[in-house]
């Protein structure tokens, strides 16, 4: 065990460092993160309580629904962890960096395995433990708990997080062997995403909303029917509900037999991937050594857009985006994100498609136009977050890269306008999409179309300049994951001008199509006052979306030329 | 072609170039050498416009890297010690990329692209990508794109790491030919041997600052040393004699 533990004390001791570091912008932000958990980890608590406090309050099915619903828990945390342990694995076991010096040292690998799996089962599992906590003391307290359910639950966790780590890590193993491990890697990150996306459109089209519904009321009985199947048997979330459930309904059960069950299989599973790992790991792993001789599609059609596209730009330009082009196409991890979009944008769009305008109050024309508007905004919001997705990081992907920039006769200020052009047609070609469908559904006013169209054509511009400006003002040139950056301080800052800024556009807009309106309706023609007031307006607007444009691009620029020293 | 002037960087307190001062003629090879941390990359960084310096100047072709940083860029084809690139291009299309980044007319590099390839032995790999390069194959590659705009001046960072002996050899005489031409070649190395066997004139650098300066004989002259003494005994002469002494060793049980 020894070894096992020695294996281990790097991780250990970088952790230790990284929380002994003095540096104050580190704890700041450690300290905001903490936070931020604490919040979501009491929204967990509450949501849950109530849930269960409503189940409760039901009669018959409502110790029915609790049961159900802790081995859904149990069901959703299991698949996530076994997707997570599959990902974590891959680079635990086979794209590590120190796995090359680890190798090297006399070390039985049974060990390496040993210490790989505590740190797999660790990595993926910690998040999913830690907000689970709350739904588990939710329940706790919902049933007046004794202390011994929560010694209990710590008890019977360990092995139900140890058997989706075991299958995760075989799993793993026997597809390296198939597949070059990077593949693999790439084929799992897309697969999650694609899982994602048809578990969010599945929900939406099964339309929530109908729930409250009188009319769907039939369908109660076959729901019952379906609350009283219990789960699979075989499965550890019924293991795991039913080593837990007797201590909070207070009934007899086999908690002790259930537990043993999970024990058992998790042992086994950590023991079957060793004797397995002695045959199958070495191999797997000498093969994602291997060179990988990467193909690629070298289709003409595709070069020529790219050639089509950019050959208005000085070389300069046109090299730069030629780069981020085949770059975005070739990277797995950022062509997938397209497929979010898309399901982001049909959800929106379905959206407005089943909006019941017909049944409201308010007259059809009136709300058509008042949504219209309040789409412009919503689709400015969908465009900041593709924005900070996509936009915003274009600067610090270049990463390590950038000496290439900073060595090259290319001005900062070109190259950040090379960053705002290869984001623009892309996204220009996704808010007209959303404006004019969304507005086609809606039935809107020919005006309304115009307008809406042009004003987010032009704010369009606006949110990449600010997206392009903001992110060259806080270049992450290190950072390995650029999901992420949308998530850090500054894409904070970019959000909150982004919003502000669509904020000011809609709100300037707003007063003037208003009076248009009013005047239309009332048939009165508007005043030469008021005239001027909607002229200064779009003036105002249209002074506002320049500065969006080129203050934060300005700002960026400078930033970025003032940087002490480039990577 | 390549003027520094009282070259300074200060991080916090600590001196990491120290006054620099160098001048270096029109085709010549120099040999930029010192033992770790005295402060050949930051004067190399500095040189390319990757790092501010806390005071001095770089005339590079006539222009200050400071003031007239394109201009001065221009002329400079940059080889660093370990090569950052796009990996997901392949190196025809980097080399391309880079023609573009130095405007170079599209119907021109095309030619000029198969050449390197060919100059560096990369022709059967143009169409892969780098991500699949090894260590030497992408340092050639660099190399291939810092001489794609026929550059007046070539810095180089440890031009030997990782290429093999072929690849070594081929660098070599590839520095040679083009500084024949008249391109000068700034280099820093710890190859004494490549310093010795090819550089015109060499500056050796400890604590940031320059402590040797002159032809492989000034040099063997300033330490006494005779004829066919090699340059390792000359420069390990050199720099012990400025380093301070340590004040004390524990013995290595």
């Amino acid at each position: 065990m020894g070894k096992v533990t020695l294996l281990l004390t790097p991780r250990l001791i970088s952790l230790k460092n990284r929380i002994n570091s003095r540096d104050r912008w580190e704890m700041a932000k450690a300290i905001m993160l903490l936070l931020l958990a604490v919040c979501f980890w009491i929204g967990i608590f509450i949501g849950v309580y109530r849930v269960l406090t409503y189940f409760q309050g039901i009669e018959v099915i409502g110790d029915m629904l609790t049961r159900r619903l802790l081995s859904m828990v149990f069901l959703t945390f299991f698949s996530i962890l076994l997707f997570s342990n599959v990902i974590t694995s891959l680079s635990t076991f086979y794209l590590s960096d120190d796995l090359n010096l680890i190798h090297s040292a006399p070390v039985p690998l049974g060990r390496i395995y040993l210490a790989r799996f505590i740190e797999t089962t660790v990595d993926s599992s910690w998040m999913v433990l830690l907000f689970g906590l709350p739904v588990f003391i939710a329940y706790g307290f919902v049933y007046s708990a004794s202390f011994t359910y929560y010694l209990w639950l710590m008890v019977v966790i360990i092995p139900f997080l140890i058997i989706p780590a075991g299958l995760g890590i075989t799993l793993t193993m026997v597809l390296v062997n198939v597949f070059p491990a990077k593949r693999t890697k790439d084929i799992f990150l897309l697969l999650s995403i694609v899982a994602v996306i048809i578990l969010y459109l599945l929900f939406r089209f099964l339309r929530p909303e109908k729930l409250v519904d009188p009319e769907a009321f039939s369908a109660v009985a076959a729901y019952l029917t379906a609350l009283k199947t219990p789960s699979s048997p075989f499965l550890p979330n019924h293991w795991a509900t039913e080593a837990i459930l007797p201590l909070l309904q207070n009934y007899e059960g086999s908690p002790v037999f259930f537990f043993l069950l999970l024990l058992s299989t998790g042992l086994a599973l950590i023991v079957i991937g060793n004797y397995l790992s002695s045959h199958l790991y070495y191999d797997g792993w000498s093969k994602s050594q291997e060179a990988k001789k990467s193909t690629i599609s070298k289709t003409m059609v595709i070069e020529r857009l790219i050639t089509f596209f950019t050959r208005y730009f000085s070389p300069q330009t046109r090299a730069l985006m030629t780069k981020d082009i085949k770059t975005f196409f070739r990277d797995t991890t950022q062509w997938s994100q397209l497929f979010l979009l898309a399901a982001l944008v049909v959800v929106y769009l379905y959206n407005f498609s089943v909006l019941p305008l017909d049944r409201s109050p308010i007259p059809t024309f009136y709300l058509q136009n008042l949504i219209s508007f309040l789409n412009m905004g919503l689709a400015g919001f969908v465009l900041s977050a593709v924005a900070a997705r996509f936009a915003f990081p274009a600067v610090s992907l270049e990463g390590p890269s950038f000496w290439i920039i900073g060595t090259s006769p290319i001005t900062i200020r070109g190259f950040l306008w090379s960053k705002f052009f290869t984001n623009l047609l892309p996204l220009l070609v996704l808010a007209e999409t959303i404006i004019i469908l969304s507005n086609y559904l809606l039935k809107v006013s020919n005006f309304m179309m115009l307008l809406s169209s042009l004003t987010v054509f032009f704010m369009t511009f606006g949110i990449i300049g600010l997206a392009i400006g903001i992110g060259a003002s806080y270049p992450r040139f290190k950072v390995e994951n650029v999901a992420k950056m949308a998530t850090s301080f500054g894409g904070a800052v970019y959000m909150i001008c982004s919003m502000i800024f669509i904020g000011l556009i809609v709100i300037l807009e707003a007063w003037p199509v208003y009076l248009i309106f009013i005047s239309q309706i009332t048939h009165r023609p508007l005043a030469l006052s008021q005239w001027t007031a909607i002229w200064l307006s779009f003036f105002a607007v249209g002074v506002i979306n320049i500065l969006a444009i080129f203050l934060p691009m300005k700002i960026g620029a400078m930033k970025l030329s003032e940087m002490e020293e480039y990577p | 072609m390549i003027q520094l002037i009282g070259l300074t960087k200060k991080y916090s307190k600590v001196k990491a170039i120290d006054g620099i001062n160098l001048e270096i003629k029109p085709g010549e090879i120099f040999g930029f050498l010192g033992p770790n941390g005295a402060g050949k990359t930051t004067t190399i960084k500095i040189m390319v416009g990757l790092l501010k310096p806390t005071s001095g100047r770089v005339i590079i072709d006539g222009n200050d890297i400071a003031k007239n940083p394109l201009e001065a860029k221009k002329a400079v084809g940059f080889i660093p010690d370990r090569p950052f690139l796009y990996e997901k291009l392949t190196g025809k299309e980097f080399l391309r990329f880079m023609a573009g980044l130095y405007s170079i007319d599209t119907n021109s590099y095309e030619s000029k692209i198969s050449e390197l390839l060919e100059l560096f032995e990369l022709t059967e790999w143009g169409d892969e990508l780098i991500e699949g390069y090894s260590h030497g194959m992408q340092q050639r590659l660099v190399m291939s794109s810092a001489l794609i705009h026929n550059p007046k001046v070539i810095i180089v960072d440890e031009p030997m790491v990782g290429l093999d002996p072929r690849g070594a050899r081929l660098v070599k005489e590839i520095f040679k030919a083009i500084s024949s031409k008249g391109t000068t070649i700034f280099m820093s190395t710890h190859t004494l041997e490549i310093a010795e066997e090819m550089c015109d004139r060499i500056a050796i650098i400890q604590e940031g600052k320059v402590i040797a300066l002159g032809t492989m004989d000034q040099l063997r002259n300033k330490v006494d040393a005779s004829k066919d003494q090699r340059l390792e005994s000359v420069f390990l002469a050199l720099t012990e004699t400025f380093a301070q002494p340590a004040e004390s060793f524990e013995e290595v049980p």
